[in-house]
């Protein structure tokens, strides 16, 4: 069924792809973001800790996360005429090659403004043992 | 790829000329630098994270389309952020770890538009011994129209 403001609920779902993390993918997207900060390439430098924080190894750009909500979010709402105006989010746990992490939304409410409807989704990105590794929320705009 | 060519992609290199987060001024503006989107960056952003719509790729598609012609996904900024800022920007620290972002999208991104950025830290802090920045960024096109705004969290390396 397409995806109308007036059939959508709180509690509806959404599932985006999976996306398996690999030392290439993550070079991958340090070529396509220009992002080349040594946390995501350099497993001799990850050894040390930053800010208080020790990972161990190299880590998969948070924005990689941002950039697959994205993604599914846009593939949603592309087809119903929607527009994708805001996401947030925060980095719970980091992910690293040999992950397979995949993000979903949750419809949690519907509004109308004086001049649009918005849904406002709560999404989530999980890895291979369902531990959550990004949260956020977004706001997708229905034309009014 | 002349803009990838010439990016410099050893983080370290400019190390000594960044701005640790004593030094960071909350409001100060950021240097940045103009940056002409094509559609080979857009393309191999959308191969970093799966994008296949045709929306970005299919020219002949996206022109019958409300938005008449192609566009980049909401999230190029992540790409824009480090196309549009310096070797000695602050953001390209070694050691700089994202905590979170919050973006707001007004309309798309496209193939030959020339994008700039406006960028400052809001403010910093420290919380649990860690040191945090705000990052308040918004970027536009050659017509002066906002792309998109974001904040980001991010925390310094000590």
């Amino acid at each position: 069924m397409t995806v109308t403001f007036e059939n959508l609920n709180a509690g509806d779902t959404i599932e985006g792809a999976s996306f398996a993390v690999t030392r290439e993918s993550i070079r991958l997207f340090s070529d396509a973001s220009l992002d080349y900060n040594p946390l995501h390439l350099d497993d001799e430098y990850m050894k040390g800790s930053f800010g208080k924080t020790q990972f161990g190894g190299v880590i998969m750009h948070g924005m990689n996360n941002f950039g697959l909500i994205t993604r599914m979010l846009t593939d949603w709402a592309y087809p119903a005429g929607a527009i994708h105006r805001r996401l947030e989010t925060r980095w719970v746990k980091p992910v690293r090659p040999g992950d397979t992490i995949r993000p979903s939304g949750i419809i949690k409410a519907k509004q109308v403004t004086a001049k649009a409807r918005w849904v406002l989704i709560d999404v989530v990105v999980r890895n291979q043992d369902q531990e959550r590794v990004a949260t956020g929320e977004a706001m997708i705009e229905f034309p009014a | 790829m002349a803009a990838a060519q010439a990016f410099e992609t050893d983080f370290w290199k400019d190390a000594g000329s960044r701005k640790v987060w004593d030094d960071i001024v909350p409001g100060e503006p950021r240097r940045t630098i103009p940056y002409t989107l094509t559609r080979e960056a857009i393309e191999l952003y959308c191969k970093s994270v799966g994008e296949t719509h045709p929306l970005y790729f299919d020219e002949a598609y996206a022109r019958a389309t409300r938005y008449g012609g192609l566009i980049a996904p909401p999230s190029i900024h992540i790409m824009l952020m480090f196309a549009c800022t310096p070797a000695d920007d602050w953001m390209r620290s070694p050691g700089t770890v994202n905590a979170g972002q919050s973006w707001s999208y007004n309309i798309p991104a496209r193939p030959g538009d020339v994008i700039t950025l406006q960028a400052r830290a809001l403010d910093k802090f420290i919380k649990r011994e860690r040191l945090f920045v705000v990052h308040d960024n918004v970027f536009f096109n050659q017509n002066g129209d906002v792309i998109c705004s974001g904040r980001g969290w991010t925390i310094r390396p000590a």
